[in-house]
């Protein structure tokens, strides 16, 4: 299949810089996949498992939150808040996280101004969860 | 009297090494944070590049529309981000910081937002409104945190309790040089120069939605290669202004050494003399 150079970072780090045959992520909008050849195409990132094939084939699991996908001249980049393999995913950590996340938003009443923060806390603890397996 | 001399010299030379040790270990302890240091700001430059391309594609499709992070509005107030360090010893690196705010902002009011102890304390006697206190601390600042603080500066922004951000920071160019950068983060400035993107980019959201939903994350990233970028320039200054102060030092020891040597030889010709003089009575 035909490959093009995707670029993943993160704030503290290049994630991936190499070629790929497909990237699957969640946008704002709902899951994307991205060929080669894909239209120039921009798009906030939700909270998501995000899947990468590289040129070789093999396709790797990552949990994946916030910033934005970007598609110009068959150059892509995932510029996103935080990115994390499968592989180094702290199960546990992750599992207290949903705990300690579930415990502060039944304390809490919807309007709170911190209900949003808490609520993202919880979903990105689930997609940690969901993307280890 | 000679005595009494050889004493105060002695003293002295035992107070410099005292202090040369400190300074010593300063520097080492400097040299050995540099590593990681450099390392971590190396980490961080891909995303600043990439999102600010990234970023410029988006204002540059929406610089017409009415966008509160593009669009400016009349500056009644400026928001300063200003990145020092936690502790002092570190030659100029802290005060160019004050001093590159204090030549920026003129008569414009301001408030702060100061990230490091030395520019809390500062601003804190400046009698300026301070946006938050609680970061002291700014050796190994996580990423999480500078969200945390993004999203303080962002509200603020978007409720015009300030019209402008401008964040103050330190670059490190090399190990003898380091330079004080002032940057506008808010309202996005706008550059001519031509982005990759073509006119008929796909946008998911509306290019202007797009944009108020990642500057939060974006200006995190930012700060966060910004704060990088300082740590590595405190240290270095300080590792320099350590070598140098351990420099000193150990010539001022061999300036007293050679003083006490003197004085002792004075001392002991005297006895002599004294001793001869008795013996010829």
């Amino acid at each position: 299949m035909a490959v093009y150079h995707l670029q993943i970072v993160t704030p503290d780090r290049m994630v991936f810089d190499g070629q790929a045959e497909r990237l699957i992520v969640r946008t704002v909008g709902g899951d994307v996949c991205i060929l080669a050849r894909h239209i120039d195409y921009a798009a906030p990132l939700g909270i998501g498992v995000a899947r990468v094939t590289d040129d070789k084939g093999v396709t790797r699991v990552a949990a994946c939150s916030g910033g934005m996908l970007s598609v110009a001249r068959g150059e892509v980049r995932l510029i996103a808040t935080t990115f994390e393999w499968a592989d180094e995913i702290d199960a546990a950590r992750a599992a207290h996280a949903q705990q300690e996340a579930e415990k502060k938003l039944s304390a809490m009443r919807k309007d709170d101004v911190d209900y949003a923060l808490a609520e993202a806390k919880l979903k990105r603890a689930l997609i940690r969860q969901q993307a280890k397996g | 009297m000679a005595g009494s001399s050889m004493k105060d010299i002695k003293l002295r030379i035992r107070s410099v090494e005292s202090t040369m040790q400190i300074t010593k270990a300063m520097q080492l302890v400097a040299t050995s944070k540099l590593r990681r240091a450099k390392e971590r700001m190396e980490n961080s430059k891909p995303y600043a590049s990439v999102s600010s391309e990234a970023l410029q594609a988006a204002v540059a499709r929406c610089a017409d529309q009415n966008v509160p992070y593009v669009t400016a509005r009349p500056v009644r107030r400026r928001l300063y981000i200003v990145i020092a360090g936690e502790r002092g010893l570190a030659g100029g690196y802290n005060s160019n910081v004050f001093k590159a705010v204090a030549a920026h902002c003129g008569d414009t009011p301001y408030c702060a937002l100061p990230l490091g102890r030395k520019a809390i304390e500062k601003y804190h006697r400046l009698g300026v409104e301070l946006l938050s206190e609680e970061y002291g601390r700014v050796e190994n600042l996580s990423v999480s945190r500078c969200y945390r603080i993004a999203g303080l500066v962002t509200d603020g922004y978007l409720q015009e309790r300030f019209d402008e951000v401008w964040l103050v920071h330190t670059s490190f160019r090399s190990m003898m040089s380091q330079e004080v950068r002032t940057e506008q983060l808010l309202p996005v400035p706008v550059t001519e120069q031509k982005t990759a993107e073509s006119p008929e980019t796909v946008y998911e959201v509306d290019a202007s939605e797009a944009l108020e939903r990642v500057m939060p994350d974006f200006l995190a990233g930012r700060l966060y290669s910004a704060l990088c970028d300082s740590f590595v320039s405190e240290v270095s200054a300080r590792r320099m202004a350590m070598d140098s102060a351990t420099k000193n030092a150990g010539a001022m020891i061999s300036d007293l050494t050679l003083r006490y040597n003197r004085a002792r030889q004075g001392a002991i010709t005297q006895e002599i003399t004294e001793i001869v003089a008795g013996a010829e009575e």
